[in-house]
């Protein structure tokens, strides 16, 4: 955490990144040690720019994180890019146990079954208005449902729609790429199929063109550490 | 623009694809550095026919006034959505010097929807190489393309958004200029007879598809200048007739942007001054309504 803490400080100047007086082998273990760290001591995805800063200029740290990854292959956790960033998660395997010994409720399996389809058509026609939202599932799609998604910080507000009343259109935020391990909005699911059938726009949307595959929707990967 | 600097039908070899793209950029070169008052509405309508190709590439349907509805509806510093952050990259390139470190590649590759890479900064080394090289501009843009691409061919937006960008520094220019990424998917970028498959940066054909790609782009650039030229003369006629105090500022945001919502509201001007205002140069024929709504409007040149 001290790590850190020096790091936002922007104090960069006090730690040796360079590591001239050790042997390579040692020097490569620390720069592994000091990112793992990092990323350890974070809470959110930790980005590659700020890994690059406690590690030498001629360092590849794509091979860091491979190399720290081979050494967790037998541990419960593991290091996953989601979200432009590196975060340890625990392994989806022990999503059972922990959640035994915790009596914790896993946030994603907290949503409802409807409360996942909004999203889902959130993420892929963003940015969507509540309205529109309702249009396209025939039925009302409350503020309260929306204030749920909002609560778990998947959903933002983005520009206002030049439409009576110019309610707030609704845009995807970090925390749902993260939340689902994605690394980008085109990881989503059947994104290049939809795209390729021309259905991805909201006009289609709303001329009842689309089904969005709803069997798999639910299946995304939701785990946490 | 003179007539022969400009390609009538499909170029048949290098030599005279590299002949209209320096006639075109030559004549380009004389507006983009006598800098006048609307170059900035000039640059960003530019951004924005960019864009639109852009946004059509990644795969999304956005037309021109979809985005600029994300763009100026946005709430201020929020998010535009994916489409919308795509002509922000555009916006931002055409809006700063044409030099790039690491970290703005980072974020521009985050506008763009891309999956971020370590390389930004052996990327960034090859955009100063490139520019300090002794290739002439329009190659050293092409080859910047293809060295993206070729290194992450899910990359291709920052391809194109690179390629104006090296395309200005060879060229000194103050700003850069967007031009290649709107003529994606025009005849200049379509194999044999400007009919066949669209022609990707690192294909054999490529460096002679992007000088094409200049000149029309250049050719279209001018036509765009003239008639903004002429708007911005109409306003500059209308402005003495204008009473109100913070007229001034509403003005040189007109000439400096693409479109100016009319909710617009500043220290000497509040957003029903703004209306009126508005409304009141377009009495003048000095400004137009983009969005073609009755409310939400969106005026610009």
């Amino acid at each position: 955490m001290t790590e850190a803490r020096r790091k936002e400080n922007d104090q960069p100047a006090l730690l040796d990144t360079e590591l001239e007086h050790l042997p390579p082998e040692l020097r490569w273990r620390e720069w592994m040690g000091r990112v793992e760290a990092v990323i350890f001591a974070a809470s959110a995805p930790v980005p590659r720019e700020m890994l690059v800063r406690i590690i030498g200029k001629n360092c590849n740290l794509d091979l860091i994180i491979d190399d720290i990854r081979a050494e967790l292959a037998g541990r419960p956790y593991e290091l996953v890019s989601v979200a432009g960033g590196w975060q340890h998660r625990t392994k989806k395997a022990f999503a059972d146990a922990i959640r035994a010994a915790t009596g914790q409720v896993d946030m994603g399996r907290s949503l409802s079954q409807s409360e996942v389809l909004v999203l889902m058509c959130i993420a892929y026609f963003q940015p969507i208005t509540r309205g529109e939202l309702t249009a396209f599932f025939g039925k009302e799609v409350s503020r309260d449902l929306i204030g749920v998604l909002r609560s778990h910080d998947f959903i933002a507000s983005g520009p206002r729609s030049p439409t009576p009343g110019a309610p707030y259109t609704y845009v995807t935020t970090k925390m749902f790429l993260s939340q689902f391990g994605l690394d980008t909005l085109r990881d989503l699911p059947d994104f290049e199929a939809l795209e390729d059938a021309g259905l991805l726009s909201k006009e289609q949307l709303l001329a009842g063109n689309v089904s969005l595959g709803l069997g798999g929707v639910g299946e995304a990967d939701q785990s946490e550490d | 623009m003179p007539a022969w600097a400009q390609p009538d039908g499909p170029v048949a070899n290098d030599v005279d694809a590299a002949f209209y793209t320096g006639a075109a950029l030559g004549t380009l070169d004389g507006l983009v550095r006598s800098e006048p008052e609307w170059a900035g509405s000039w640059r960003q309508r530019l951004a924005l026919k960019c864009a639109v190709a852009a946004v059509r590439l990644a795969g999304r349907s956005e037309e021109e006034a979809a985005l600029r509805d994300a763009w100026y509806l946005r709430p201020s510093g929020g998010d535009p959505g994916p489409a919308g952050s795509i002509l922000g990259a555009w916006r931002y390139l055409a809006s700063r010097p044409p030099a790039i470190d690491a970290e703005g590649l980072a974020q521009v590759s985050e506008w763009l929807g891309l999956r971020p890479d370590g390389a930004y900064g052996k990327l960034a080394e090859t955009v100063e190489e490139l520019a300090a090289g002794d290739r002439p501009a329009p190659l050293a843009a092409a080859a910047i393309a293809s060295y993206v691409v070729a290194r992450r061919p899910d990359a291709e937006l920052l391809a194109w958004w690179l390629a104006d960008l090296v395309l200005a520094r060879k060229l000194r220019w103050p700003r850069p200029v967007p031009l290649l990424a709107a003529q994606l998917y025009s005849s200049a970028f379509r194999s044999g007879d400007g009919r066949g498959k669209r022609v990707r940066p690192g294909d054999p054909a490529f460096e002679r598809a992007v000088c094409v790609a200049l000149a029309v782009g250049a050719g279209d650039g001018l036509r765009l200048a003239l008639d903004i030229a002429r708007r911005a003369d109409r306003l500059a006629a209308a402005t003495p007739k204008l009473r109100a105090k913070g007229a001034g500022e509403a003005i040189r945001r007109l000439l400096d942007d693409d479109a100016v919502p009319s909710s617009l509201s500043t220290r000497n001007l509040s957003r029903f001054a703004a209306r009126r205002l508005f409304e009141r140069l377009q009495t003048f024929e000095a400004v137009r309504e983009l969005s073609g709504r009755a409310s939400f409007r969106l005026y610009g040149l």
